[in-house]
């Protein structure tokens, strides 16, 4: 992504604001950004206190280097290429292990599910505590790679280019990671409604 | 292509073409019916919460880090007590190593001369006798005690 491209990107713009010294511009991004990386985070290293410490570093980081800030890329893949980095460190260092074996408790960072027009029955509830524990291990179960590929896939739509950036790889290793991923992923979660 | 189809990412024309493909093709059937369900238990998966105070807490870090000069950055991550706890026991520590050192070696003072061991036979004989008296002493009082105490 040139300059050019990057003079698109919104964000992009009000961090070179933020280099300026505007303040208001960093709580525009912090707003715009905090859920989907606290988000992202929380899915890959899967302790929601562990993901929002990582994501004031994520936003620390960002404050930090303001004043040697280029929009060289696209504002989010900086900034999830941070995130990324961040948790695959914590993943790597052994501290994940620890987390692992209170996953079992499955409802400890769930959120309360919320219908709309009706509320869930015990049976319902349980079967979604069920399920999701499912999918917690099996995408627990994916190298720290292939699971940051995927959740920047599914959750955050990112393009095969921008995972590629982020991940400091090729796009067809993009495209590898998601496919052996996913084949995983379908091994253990396509026999569930 | 599976993926991008299960993701909704293709073109309507490339989807048309491959739905036209999987309506003669149970392998591929199977495989975009499983992608689909895996699509849809990830969609399950609803993070939780942020925590109410997550602004004020990086709010508060970044005020925090702005007060840091650049060498105490630096320092940080080999600081893993705060300095007012650190610097005593370092200084507690080097007194201790420097007093050792001094123990140790406590300076030069001059060529010594080598240790001669000299052997006097009257010193040798002196000592025997003086011990021998010792032995007689110790006898007679060991007599003494006894009839004492009978």
């Amino acid at each position: 992504m040139g300059v050019a491209a990057a003079a698109l990107d919104y964000d992009a713009e009000l961090m070179l604001r933020v280099k300026e010294g505007d303040g208001a511009s960093f709580g525009l991004l912090l707003d715009k950004h905090r859920a989907p990386v606290v988000h992202f985070l929380y899915r890959l290293v899967q302790e929601q206190p562990v993901a929002e410490e990582l994501a004031q570093e994520v936003f620390l980081r960002v404050y930090r280097s303001r004043s040697s800030y280029e929009p060289t890329a696209k504002f989010t893949t900086w900034l999830f290429r941070i995130a990324t980095h961040l948790a695959l460190n914590w993943l790597r260092d052994g501290k994940y292990e620890r987390g692992q074996q209170r996953l079992d408790d499955s409802t400890q960072d769930a959120p309360a599910r919320q219908i709309s027009d009706r509320r869930p029955s015990v049976e319902q509830q349980m079967v979604y505590e069920v399920k999701l524990l499912e999918v917690r291990r099996a995408v627990a179960s994916l190298p720290g790679k292939q699971r940051a590929a995927v959740l920047m896939h599914k959750y955050e739509e990112m393009e095969y280019s921008q995972i590629a950036k982020v991940l400091g790889c090729s796009e067809s290793a993009v495209k590898s990671l998601l496919f052996r991923a996913y084949e995983s992923l379908r091994a253990r979660l396509a026999h569930m409604e | 292509m599976l993926v991008a189809y299960a993701a909704g990412e293709l073109d309507l024309e490339t989807a048309a073409e491959l739905e036209s493909h999987l309506a003669g093709c149970s392998a591929c059937r199977l495989l975009a019916a499983e992608q689909a369900a895996v699509w849809k238990n990830l969609e399950a998966w609803e993070a939780p919460p942020i925590a109410p105070d997550f602004d004020r807490r990086l709010y508060r870090r970044i005020r925090e880090d702005v007060h840091f000069s650049w060498w105490e950055r630096i320092l940080r991550p080999f600081r893993p007590m705060p300095l007012r706890q650190a610097l005593p026991l370092t200084v507690s520590a080097c007194l201790l190593l420097m007093a050792g050192f001094v123990i140790e070696r406590p300076g030069k003072t001059g060529p010594v001369a080598p240790h001669r061991e000299t052997v006097r036979v009257d010193q040798v004989e002196r000592t025997l006798d003086d011990l021998e008296l010792l032995g007689q002493v110790g006898m007679n009082q060991t007599e003494s005690v006894h009839s004492h105490a009978m």
